[in-house]
């Protein structure tokens, strides 16, 4: 058995001192033909790490741009991306700027980080299985993602309008992203889109297999740890959610090049049969965005709490009702298209039940650390964050559910407010805490708790200081996606971007620490966190054998459901 | 009310000034609009074809003149000028305005920053009282079915107290606009507004931004003037119609509670009543290409009698009236000057 | 690999195809952009777009050639081929909701249309919002659509029919009835290919053309997608009659067989909906050609 620290930490890998069974293909084929899926997981975190610093970037030069009205730079970005020097070129590049930067933090770092990442790796750990059900198409599944994210990278490149890059916004909307947007630049990344989805609902078809069929003996749904459960649910949210995007995208293509009429009303169509389809997807893809992000926080709460998850069989419900109730939603985010009434109410009304089962999940965490022991180790501390944050995020959600309150709010930025509050921090927070939980089992390194924290306090600070503000230039009637305001929405504009200075410095830390740990940090045990830690992913060594469980673990029905030890090799 | 009480001596006030200076120079905020408000000009300069009646309405033709902003008022306020007032909505004139601003203030807010320090608390709580220190020894309750039922029916109960005033809300900016109600269609170009008055003889009005210069010349928020209003009587039911001639804009002015998308191939319908006279900003609010956010939106709300001598000046009749020659023979008052 | 495992679960060995199917798919979708746009770029989207399918369908024969002699090995224990039967019907239901979406146009249109206006000797539509007195109508007045009675029922006979042959196949199958099994392949692959003869006969004696109005769109790519679908499930069962002739498949174990037919299956119920919906129930009223 692996000892030491491989699997994780390319530099080692030329050592020829594998254990036989923990025998290593070479490097090309490990990496580009890899079956395994604690490879592949992480390949897609590193992948979504620098799909993060892009998407982190760009939305640097968009805060940077934003803190002073007028335009300052967008000119020499349009003339740095080769576009022309007029006033057109460089307001369609913030259109670009926002466009990748929604579609990159959402497709190519939360999606790859949540379930490409720690669903790849942990969910057969801890059901205990040697790999996932499908370990080739695993593989298809990452390099689809890779090659999605490269057809993005490509429309940044050709004409998309007034200029280079596809500016329609991360919804795409007709007719913007079809008549109104000339040039290669939207086909390409509406192609993106095609390809990224495609490997999701393969991985998602791995996902739901790999959980329904390769539980070790005795581990029933019911025993199954809440992260894989968040991960059942997103899974199938991303199996019936994805293709009616697929479609709807692939309207989009017909209507561009080949004059079919879906969303062009001269020959019939209709603009807001897109919206009602891209939100059929988009509502439930939010949720995708959080699912798993519940899983981890309830895993990290449990443990830190030394105390089993509190209301477990209700918190694996709740997130089964989320996946639902998230199906019957979508035209909340349509509340202006000229709905009719009764259509509002509804959506209004059925909105706001997914607060409860939401609320079951808060109070539940809450309920866990009560009566616990609580240490406040580095995931604990973004899990606590999480779920404040997440609240806030959450009861703005509540807010913009009323049909007619969202009237005034819709497409400004108290909704930007709302979104990177669940997102940026919700999303965010709980993909730093399953990080820092995860990393020694991961690498076998254990990280600098003091970096850690930091990471934390600087972080928490400055986000809250970019997007609190926001909710103020929202209710003023600051519209989203521009690069101009009036002076009025200065101040706020201004504070907002000083906070991404001290998140970007934030950032500094996370990186620090992840070389610090790689390079120099601590051997990780097995359990580094202690008796709070009983899922089966901490009785494998650090980091687990390249192929682990090659005689299934046994779950007796003597173990709590949190407390999956096997008892018998 | 001290501010709504200013403003109509105002626009009482404005109506007067125009009678001492030329007409063009008046109705000319910029040069195009000056070329094109010459039908007009022409119309009361020609001889007495028309009635005399309508002589005496073309008089106060030259009445029209835009009328100055209020600070604070139908527009954003700065952190400078009011830190409370920029922290939160525009202040509400239309009645379903005033209602959703009430249910915001009064009911989703209490409730929502209640929740929000209700979970801060208890996380602090938890720290403080549960932590490894103060509590080594980790209980092992997992449930409390009491407990549970409760955190679900609670939040039930606080959904079904928001979503009564909620729907009633939705159900009062749905009414169906009374049949005496004065039409404005507003349509979305790329990237400009025009709005049309069927009613009133299918005057038509071209609004574009008006650049920083010609903003701060006119004493208006940069970003938000433009050149050719629309303008719509206070007081009275205005079905505000929306469509687009291209892609898809949306009508807002956050100070009427009021937004609506433009959407090619549809019309789209709903009331507005504004309640005071008074200039009220607005921006198109849906994503629409390069220069989004260059096509605000400014309501000009006048007294009723203003809004008629305003619809004569743009060679535009009020209903039931014949039109008057010269006025049918006027273009409409303002060129397009895209670009 | 795993010389050791005590467990029935299928490892697999590394695999380069993974990585070039999918560059393969970039290669292809990137071609289809340039050839999107010719002006800018010359005739290479062709070329680059044809070596992307090439690829892609080297992947795919790679691919399940590789499954096939996996199987054959015995690789696929009882586990896995209760994975694989998972895997098919999640990939079916994904499926379905792809069709979901071209349903949801279709309906869309149907019951909410706008007032057009058809040129009967262009074939152009141009929309009458904003007139007044206009009517609207889904089928465009004076537009033509395919009687539904004529060879779209055919068609629908001859996917029923093929339904029943493919049954006769597993049958067969099952009760070790080999010259059963080839001859329900046999007429199963031939009822694919007759129907999408007919079908591409029908594309061309069309009274109306792709596009240009919201029937024309919804009609082509709805049953466009679904006769490609029929392309693929007769490929899928072509090989099994293949794989028949090398002897491949135990009345025991034969999940090849049975994807295939599931899939024909779908395909089978996705054109009964096709059929009812767009056909009968969408032309309802208008000229048949
Ligand atoms: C992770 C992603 C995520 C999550 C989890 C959510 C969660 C929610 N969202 Fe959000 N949302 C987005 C991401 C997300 N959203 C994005 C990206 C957009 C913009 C898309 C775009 O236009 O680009 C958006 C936009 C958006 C809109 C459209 C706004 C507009 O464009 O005008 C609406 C309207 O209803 C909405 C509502 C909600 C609600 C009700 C929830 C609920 O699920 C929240 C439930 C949680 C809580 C309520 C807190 C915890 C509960 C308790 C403590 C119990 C007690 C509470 C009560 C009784 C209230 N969201
Ligand atoms: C998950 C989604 C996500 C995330 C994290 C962010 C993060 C940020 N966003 Fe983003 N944003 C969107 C999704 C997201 N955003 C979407 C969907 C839109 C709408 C686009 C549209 O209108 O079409 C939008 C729009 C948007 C706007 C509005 C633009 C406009 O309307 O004109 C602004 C303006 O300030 C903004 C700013 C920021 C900032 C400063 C951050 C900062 O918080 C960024 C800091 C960076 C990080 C927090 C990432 C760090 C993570 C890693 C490095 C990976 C780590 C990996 C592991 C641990 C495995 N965003
Ligand atoms: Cu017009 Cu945005
Ligand atoms: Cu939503």
């Amino acid at each position: 058995m692996a000892t030491t620290a491989e699997g994780f930490d390319i530099h080692d890998h030329g050592h020829d001192t594998h254990d036989h069974a923990d025998h290593k293909p070479g490097f090309f084929a490990r990496w580009f033909m890899s079956t395994n899926h604690k490879d592949i997981g992480t390949m897609y975190l590193i992948f979504a790490i620098i799909a993060g610093i892009v998407g982190g970037a760009i939305s640097g030069i968009m805060r940077v741009e934003l803190q002073e009205p007028g335009i300052q730079y967008l000119q020499w970005w349009a003339q740095f991306m080769g576009g022309g020097n007029d006033l057109n070129t460089a307001l369609h590049m913030w259109n670009v700027f926002i466009t990748a930067h929604g579609l990159i933090m959402v497709f190519f770092m939360v999606m790859p980080a949540m379930i490409g990442g720690f669903g790849n790796w942990f969910v057969p750990l801890m059901i205990g299985a040697p790999d996932m059900a499908f370990p080739r198409m695993n593989n298809v599944s990452f390099w689809l993602t890779v090659a999605g994210f490269v057809s993005l990278l490509f429309s940044l490149f050709v004409p998309g309008g007034t200029g280079p890059g596809a500016g329609t916004g991360w919804t795409v909307y007709a007719p913007l992203s079809t008549t109104g947007s000339v040039g290669p630049a939207v086909d390409f990344a509406i192609f993106s889109l095609h390809l990224a989805g495609a490997g999701s609902i393969l991985g998602a078809t791995n996902f739901i297999t790999t959980i329904f069929n390769m539980r070790a003996p005795g581990m029933t749904l019911h025993k199954m740890p809440l992260f894989v459960w968040s991960v059942l649910v997103t899974a199938f949210l991303l199996l019936l959610a994805l293709p009616v995007l697929a479609a709807a995208i692939t309207m989009l293509l017909t209507d561009r090049n080949f004059g079919t009429t879906f969303f062009n009303p001269a020959g019939g169509g209709d603009p807001v049969l897109y919206q009602h389809l891209f939100w059929f997807f988009g509502h439930p893809e939010v949720y995708i965005m959080i699912l798993p992000g519940f899983g981890m926080i309830s895993q990290i709460i449990a443990t830190f709490s030394k105390k089993p998850v509190f209301g477990y069989l209700g918190m694996a419900y709740a997130m089964v009702a989320i996946g639902v109730v998230g199906f019957i939603v979508w035209a909340h985010h349509m509340y202006t298209v000229g709905l009719d009434v009764n259509t509002k109410m509804y959506f209004t009304a059925a909105t706001m039940v997914i607060a409860v089962p939401t609320g079951v999940k808060i109070f539940s965490w809450i309920a866990t650390m009560w009566g616990g022991s609580l240490s406040f180790k580095s995931p604990m501390v973004w899990s606590m964050g999480f779920i404040f944050l997440f609240t806030v995020g959450g009861v703005t959600g509540v807010v913009l559910a009323n049909g007619g309150i969202d009237d005034n709010l819709h497409d400004t930025y108290y909704v930007v407010a709302h979104f990177h509050y669940v997102l940026s921090m919700g999303a965010v927070f709980s993909m730093f805490a399953g990080f820092y939980y995860w990393f020694p089992k991961m690498s076998g390194r254990m990280h600098s708790e003091l970096l850690s924290h930091i990471h934390f306090w600087t972080f928490f600070v400055g986000v809250n200081v970019i997007f609190f503000p926001q909710h103020f230039l929202g209710m003023q009637g600051m519209p989203r996606r521009y690069p101009d305001y009036a002076e009025a929405y200065h101040f706020w504009h201004q504070i907002s971007s000083y906070g991404y200075y001290i998140m970007a410095g934030s950032m500094l830390f996370f990186f620090v620490n992840i070389l610090y740990a790689l390079l120099a940090g601590k051997k990780a045990e097995a359990n580094p966190w202690g008796e709070g830690a009983t899922t089966l992913e901490w009785t494998l060594p650090s980091p687990p054998p390249y192929h682990q469980f090659e005689t299934l673990p046994v779950i007796t029905d003597a173990n709590d459901y949190h407390d999956h030890r096997p008892l018998t090799a | 009310m001290k501010n709504s009480i200013l403003a109509v001596i105002a626009a009482g006030l404005a109506a007067f000034i125009p009678l001492a200076v030329p007409a063009h120079a008046v109705v000319a905020p910029t040069d195009a609009a000056a070329a094109a408000a010459g039908p007009a000009t022409d119309a009361l300069e020609s001889p007495a074809s028309a009635p005399t009646a309508d002589a005496a309405a073309a008089e106060t033709t030259s009445a029209y003149t835009p009328m100055k902003p209020t600070a604070g008022k139908g527009m954003p306020t700065s952190y400078e000028d009011d830190p409370m007032k920029s922290l939160t909505f525009q202040d509400q004139y239309s009645d379903n305005g005033e209602y959703a601003l009430w249910m915001h203030d009064i009911i989703l807010m209490p409730v929502i920053t209640a929740i929000s320090l209700l979970v801060l608390g208890l996380l602090l709580y938890v720290v403080f009282r549960f932590n490894r220190r103060a509590n080594p020894v980790a209980s092992k309750t997992t449930h409390n079915t009491m407990i549970e039922v409760v955190w679900t029916i609670l939040p039930v109960i606080i959904l079904v107290i928001i979503a009564v005033p909620s729907i009633t809300l939705l159900a009062r900016q749905y009414e169906t606009p009374p049949a005496n109600a004065v039409t404005i269609k507003a349509t979305g170009y790329q990237w400009y507004w025009g709005y049309t008055y069927p009613d009133h003889g299918e005057i038509e009005v071209i609004s574009n931004m008006l650049d920083e210069a010609a903003a701060a010349k006119s004493g208006e928020p940069h970003q938000l003037a433009v050149d050719n209003r629309m303008v719509v009587p206070a007081g009275v039911p205005l079905r505000i119609q929306t469509t687009a001639s291209d892609v898809i804009h949306a009508f807002a002015v956050p100070s009427l509670w009021f937004k609506m998308d433009a959407v090619p191939g549809r019309l789209n319908e709903k009331l507005l009543t504004i309640k005071e006279p008074g200039v009220y900003y607005g921006q198109c609010s849906e994503l629409c290409g390069a220069r989004h956010g260059y096509m605000p939106i400014v309501v000009e709300a006048l007294p009723p009698a203003e809004f008629a001598a305003w619809v004569k000046a743009q060679g535009g009749t009020m209903p039931g009236e014949e039109a008057a020659p010269a006025a049918a023979a006027a273009e409409p008052a303002a060129a397009n000057t895209a670009g | 690999m795993a010389g050791k495992a005590n467990h029935d679960y299928h490892i697999l060995e590394p695999d380069i195809w993974p990585l070039i199917g999918s560059i393969a798919a970039l290669t292809f979708t990137s071609g289809m952009v340039l050839s999107f746009h010719p002006d800018l770029f010359g005739q290479s989207g062709k070329i680059v777009a044809g070596l992307g399918l090439a690829g892609l369908i080297a992947t795919f024969f790679m691919w399940f050639k590789n499954i096939v002699v996996e199987a054959q090995r015995g690789d696929h224990t009882p586990v896995v081929q209760l994975h694989l039967r998972y895997g098919m019907i999640l990939f079916i239901a994904s499926e379905v909701m792809f069709f979901v979406g071209w349903f949801w146009s279709f309906f869309d249109f149907a019951l909410f249309p706008t007032a057009l206006e058809y040129d009967h000797a262009t074939g152009a539509t141009t929309s009458l919002f904003g007139t007044e007195g206009a009517v609207a109508a889904f089928i465009p007045e004076g537009m033509e659509v395919l009687d539904p009675f004529a060879l779209p029922l055919l068609n629908t006979l001859i996917l029923l029919c093929s339904g029943t042959t493919v049954t006769w196949a597993h049958h067969a199958l099952i009760h070790g009835d080999r010259e059963g099994l080839k001859q329900g392949l046999w007429a199963t692959v031939a009822l694919g290919v007759l129907f999408s003869a007919i079908q591409a006969y029908e594309y061309s004696a069309a009274p109306f053309g792709f596009g240009g109005n919201t029937y024309s769109s919804a009609f082509y790519m709805a049953t466009g997608f679904h006769g490609f679908h029929v392309l693929i499930g007769t490929i899928f069962l072509a090989v099994c009659l293949y794989r028949t002739y090398l002897g491949h498949f135990t009345p025991r174990q034969h999940f090849g067989f049975e994807a295939a037919a599931w899939y024909w299956h779908f395909v089978d119920v996705v054109w009964l909906f096709l059929f009812v919906a767009i056909y009968v129930w969408g032309g309802w009223g208008a000229e048949y050609h």
